[in-house]
């Protein structure tokens, strides 16, 4: 919303700076944006008069003017401007003065003649439209004098950001009361001026014009007048000026009159050409499903039943609330119109408006309410000043339907209450005078309950909150004493905490520690990249409205964003990646409250070189070890115990891809990426992917318990064994197979080391087992003799050899 | 042939018959002079070899040791053990000295300036650095962490937060629908719901996640991080508030630092502010070294946070009586307190995840 300083002056005496202005509203709650200085470039521009204009001799279309600016010297200009004519006065920048758009000017030649300046058309000046003629000023003005002076355009324009609460102060009105209160002003409300309110003109306008209503909660009230004889045309300039400074295009002086109120009182109006209205009524009720109707935009717009439309005899004329219509419209020709003054339910307004995409000054205050008493005050005004600006009679009175007047809600307002709400103690005098100020009747007879009536205007006033809200703003929130909140809390709540964040710190540290980067991935990916990953057979949960097709499923698996990520970086040049994301996936579950269920997933990236690219370090690549040896570093730093990986032929993204197994419960898979998805990721190199449930692991984990074993205390002896296997035996077979064997002195069997003989079918493992006693000292006798015992059963039991 | 084959026999045999003894006194200094030439374990091995091996020159004296007379060989046979010692003593100490050289050779090549074997750097994400900051400076002011879905249902996003439909307000919070009923979450309010229909108070919480609005543009990314806070007991008040985030701010931003409350609009709160801080860049000044600041816009005020009182209406919908209850909550973004910290100037490199950006960060 745009305040105009010099409009606000109209009805509040405020003579302070508009810096102050835009601090006090600001801490107001009136948030004011920026201070804009709208016709400041025309400080430059000044009034002249055409002394002589004779035609250009080197070309048919340019006169050379002399102009008297006022000053010793005339100036001669170069004009080309078909209506430029002697003895008339005119705008003029002279050289080093600046146009609307920014433009300066400068001495120049133009086909050989010198121009020291130019005489300025409406356009150039910002002051209107035309661009035909030069703008020739009406009236008696000194010479050389600015025309930011003549026409009193020096203004101040405040951008304030009202918030969605405040539709009261959506008009200069409004905003000058809050102004008002702020400093301790007189508000000086304009009446309909009694001069041009001549009701003996014609026959009563309730005679010429039936109103109809359908449903009151949609429409509570509706008005109209009537004038007939008017003569469309230019708005007069003051009130083209004030449009102006607001960023309001003028139209004709109809049209700006209905603008101007709805600026000043935030009260939508609605002119119809009278004569394109059948029949001497009008009805407010609500569309045909499917109806089509065309706004005065040009556009066809499909209706719903729940439209609400302004209907004439025949046929609907407006959406009512958002747009005339185009059959209806004020012209160049319009004689006689009928002025609608209305109030619509808000929320009927703001569907439409919300479905059709059409928002305009008229829908946003009508979403937001506006005063239905104050309508009637708005309506008068607006009449008298079309009569003014447009001339014609205006018939008798106000056609009006109010099947439902609007009443003050009774507010209970307790002093007792806003001190323990504010935490700070007002005076009652304070309260009292600053609601009143607000344009609440208040009614303190019991000092400990007053009852408060808001104002029409204050439509969000409808609970003793709100009150104490006002009276908190006015006292100034920012002056209100910090004091810490003494926090009891109950054991109970204490246990019923979710431990989910401390969860993923700790694995969040774990990564840290590692040398994982963490990356985080929107949740969305686009459906195609599903399709691409294969991941479209499962139901995902699609996005009704999404931005855009590359955003339009959540992600039921961390590995999309991460394949993402390191797609990015790739196109960046970072070529070794290692990338962690903690994140919530969303499976559809229709079970759930909100139809999903949002498991926790670690997801683990790993690209590029296997250690830092320096020396001393090796120069190899990742490959699968390093990333199953993350997982494993996970499992192991979460001290929970060793995971299965089994083989998992039909993963959708990587091949070969192991699921990953902890107590016979899935937590998760493991795997490279297969060739065309590293392809897309534009990776030549392999690509690692892990992801892991968190869920599980947090479960397994046991709110992080862990248990103390005592240390051993005999020493333990060792062995090696070396296995000569097929390479199709399985390492995990071995291990299970030595687990099954159940001897009772084995602590500990590790692989130390696994060759594999050129040009052979056989890998050689060598693994040392560990054997201790938890009483005794061990005999080497008594370990070689199980040694050889197990060795002996796993040559029966698998088909290995010893060398 | 036979003379001189006699010279040489005569020779030894006057080298014997002069006094093994001497010649035994002899190697002594003989050693010590090789010894000082050997500049090498090899070299020492060698002058080991001619002194002491089978065949060396200690080995030489002894083999004419028989050719005595019996009642001298006791005599020499002491003498030659206690050289042989004695020369033994002078090659270890050689030896020693060898090495200690050689030791002082390597120290004189250590170079520490060379990399040492340093492992891989991790590194959190700016967003959740901040959150983890945030979090623990209100933790230590007694809140407790809570987490909720992030997808969310229209009640607790809108409805029970005293956003009915069609209310103007939901403008504000563009929303992404997944049904009539069921939204990505627009902000993390639902968790004031969510717990306060899970708990009575007093009840004191933080709670931090993503949240999702369709919006998409240099200063805005459809998902972005907040955190929410909120504390109900019977006599909780604006100033408790004021006080409670005025210390937040100092944590955060360092206790010079200036607080703003001004009022602003929210559903669920009433009266409901905005809170600005000072600006850190220009101080509060709105200017930096004469040029205007780009952070704050020349206002000097940066708006870090809304807040305000929980709105009646809120505790009705949650079941608490609002006459007897009061509290407050607060609402601010993550991504707009880690660009004021780390100084960063466009929101969306957050979510492109480059690692020269997310691993700048401690
Ligand atoms: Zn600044």
């Amino acid at each position: 919303m745009y305040l105009s300083l010099n409009w606000l002056r109209e009805f509040t005496p405020y003579e302070g700076s508009a810096e102050d202005l835009a601090d006090r509203l600001t801490m107001l709650g009136l948030e004011v944006e920026e201070i804009l200085r709208p016709f400041a470039h025309l400080k430059d521009i000044v009034v002249g008069r055409v002394l002589e204009r004779r035609p250009h001799p080197q070309a048919d279309r340019l006169s050379l003017c002399r102009v008297d600016i006022g000053q010793v010297h005339t100036l001669p200009i170069v004009c080309g401007a078909p209506n430029v004519a002697q003895g008339q006065l005119v705008a003029v920048a002279r050289p080093g003065a600046a146009l609307s758009d920014g433009k300066e000017i400068r001495q120049t030649e133009i086909r050989g003649e010198t121009s020291r300046g130019m005489i300025c058309s409406e356009a150039e000046l910002g002051l209107g439209e035309d661009s035909e003629g030069i703008m020739v000023l009406d009236g008696h003005f000194l010479l050389g004098r600015s025309l930011l002076k003549i026409y009193d355009l020096d203004d101040h324009v405040l951008n304030i950001s009202v918030t969605p609460n405040r539709g009261d102060c959506l008009s200069m009105l409004g905003l000058a009361r809050e102004v008002a209160v702020e400093f301790n002003l007189p508000l000086n409300i304009p009446s309909a001026r009694p001069e041009a309110w001549v009701v003996e003109e014609g026959a009563s306008c309730a005679d010429n014009v039936t109103i109809t209503i359908d449903d009151p909660d949609l429409c509570p009230l509706y008005q109209a007048g009537i004038i007939q004889g008017i003569t469309i045309g230019p708005s007069p300039r003051w009130m083209r000026h004030r449009l102006l400074a607001i960023g309001q295009r003028p139209i004709s002086n109809v049209v700006d009159v209905t603008n101007y109120i709805l600026m000043e009182w935030g009260q939508p109006l609605h002119a119809f050409d009278r004569a394109l209205l059948a029949g001497e009524r009008i009805r407010v009720a609500r569309a045909r499903e499917g109806q089509s109707f065309t706004t005065l935009d040009g556009r066809e717009r499909r209706l719903l039943a729940t439209d609400l439309l302004i209907w004439d005899a025949e046929k609907p004329v407006a959406l009512a609330g958002v747009m005339g219509g185009a059959n209806s419209e004020v012209t160049r020709t319009t004689t006689d119109v009928l002025l609608e003054c209305a109030v619509f339910n808000p929320i009927c307004i703001r569907k439409t408006s919300r479905r059709l995409g059409l928002t305009s000054e008229a829908s946003y205050r009508f979403e937001r309410g506006v005063d239905q008493p104050g309508s009637r005050l708005a309506m008068n005004r607006a009449l008298a000043l079309i009569r003014e600006t447009a001339g014609g009679k205006m018939m008798r009175g106000v056609a009006a339907s109010e099947p439902r007047s609007w009443q003050a809600p009774r507010i209970i307002f307790r002093p007792t209450r806003a001190q323990k709400i504010l935490g700070v103690a007002l005076a009652p005098e304070f309260c009292r005078q600053k609601l009143e100020a607000l344009g609440c009747d208040v009614n303190a007879e019991d000092a400990q309950a007053w009852r408060v009536l808001p104002p029409g205007f204050r439509l969000d006033l409808e609970r003793e909150a709100d009150l104490i809200e006002e009276v908190g703003r006015c006292h100034g929130l920012d002056r209100i004493p910090a004091t810490l909140p003494k926090t009891a809390r109950s054991l109970d709540w204490l246990e019923s905490l979710a431990p989910d964040t401390d969860f993923r710190g700790k694995i969040k540290r774990w990564a840290l520690g590692c040398g994982l980067t963490e990356v985080i991935n929107y949740s969305f990916i686009s459906s195609q990249d599903l399709t691409l990953m294969g991941l479209d057979r499962e139901p995902v949960i699609a996005l009704r409205n999404p931005l855009s097709e590359d955003q339009n499923v959540l992600r039921p698996m961390l590995a999309p964003g991460l394949l993402q990520s390191v797609r990015q970086n790739m196109t960046q040049g970072n070529a070794t990646l290692r990338l962690f994301e903690t994140a919530v996936i969303f499976l559809s579950d229709l079970a759930a409250e909100t139809g999903a269920r949002e498991p926790s997933r670690l997801g683990l990236a790993l690209t590029g070189n296997r250690y830092p690219e320096a020396w001393p370090w090796p120069a190899e690549e990742v490959d699968f070890t390093d990333i199953k040896g993350c997982v494993e570093h996970l499992l192991g730093h979460l001290r929970l115990p060793e995971a299965v990986y089994v083989p998992l032929a039909e993963h959708p993204l990587c091949l070969p891809c192991a699921a990953v197994s902890l107590g016979g419960e899935n937590a998760g898979w493991v795997g490279r990426v297969k060739p065309h998805l590293a392809d897309y990721c534009h990776i030549r190199r392999g690509l690692f992917l892990a992801e892991l449930d968190l869920n599980l692991l947090q479960r397994l984990c046991g709110h992080g318990r862990s248990a103390f074993r005592a240390l051993p205390k005999f020493p333990p002896v060792r062995r090696d064994m070396t296995l000569i296997a097929p390479l199709d035996l399985a390492y995990s077979r071995v291990l299970e197979t030595i687990r099954a064997q159940a001897v009772d002195l084995l602590r500990e069997s590790i692989l130390v080391d696994r060759f594999l003989p050129e040009g052979q079918q056989e890998a050689r493992l060598t693994l040392r087992l560990t054997y201790r006693h938890n009483e005794r000292s061990l005999t080497n006798e008594e370990v070689d003799q199980t040694h050889h015992g197990l060795c002996n059963s796993l040559t029966t039991l698998l088909p290995v050899r010893f060398s | 042939m036979s003379a001189s084959g006699s010279d040489l026999g005569v020779g030894l045999a006057r080298d014997l018959a002069q006094d093994p003894a001497q010649d035994l006194d002899a190697l002594v200094p003989e050693l010590e002079a090789s010894l000082t030439a050997a500049g090498s374990e090899q070299e020492l091995e060698a002058v080991r070899v001619q002194f002491l091996g089978r065949k060396g020159r200690l080995a030489g004296i002894m083999s004419g040791l028989p050719k005595l007379a019996l009642d001298q060989r006791p005599a020499v046979g002491q003498k030659a053990n206690q050289v042989k010692t004695k020369l033994q003593e002078l090659l270890d100490q050689c030896l020693a000295r060898l090495e200690r050289d050689k030791e002082r050779a390597a120290l004189s090549r250590f170079d520490p300036s060379l990399p040492g074997r340093s492992a891989w750097q991790g590194s959190l994400h700016p967003i959740t650095l901040i959150t983890q900051e945030i979090c623990s400076a209100f933790v230590s002011l007694g809140f407790d962490l809570v987490e909720g879905p992030e997808l969310e249902t229209d009640f607790h996003n809108f409805e029970a937060l005293n956003l009915p439909p069609d209310h103007p307000a939901r403008d504000m919070q563009d929303t992404f629908y997944i049904t009539e009923n069921t939204l990505l979450r627009t902000h993390t309010s639902p968790l004031q719901v969510r717990t306060m229909l899970r708990k009575r108070p007093p009840l004191a919480a933080i709670a931090p996640g993503k949240v999702y609005r369709r919006d998409s543009d240099l200063t805005h990314t459809p998902m972005f991080h907040q955190i929410e806070g909120f504390l109900v007991d019977t006599d909780v008040s604006l100033a408790d508030l004021r006080g409670t985030l005025t210390a937040f701010v100092h944590r955060i931003f360092g206790p010079d630092t200036v607080v703003r409350f001004r009022p602003s609009f929210f559903p669920f709160t009433e009266p409901s502010a905005e809170v600005d801080i000072s600006c850190m860049l220009c101080g509060g000044t709105g200017n930096c070294a004469a040029a205007p600041c780009r952070v704050c816009k020349q206002t000097g005020w940066l708006e870090i946070l809304g807040c305000g009182m929980i709105d009646p209406a809120v505790f009705t919908a949650v079941g608490y009586d609002p006459e007897h209850y009061t509290g407050f909550a607060f609402g601010l973004g993550v991504e707009r307190v880690a660009m004021l910290k780390y100084g960063i100037g466009d929101l969306r490199m957050f979510f492109e995840n480059d690692v020269r950006f997310v691993s700048q960060f401690a």
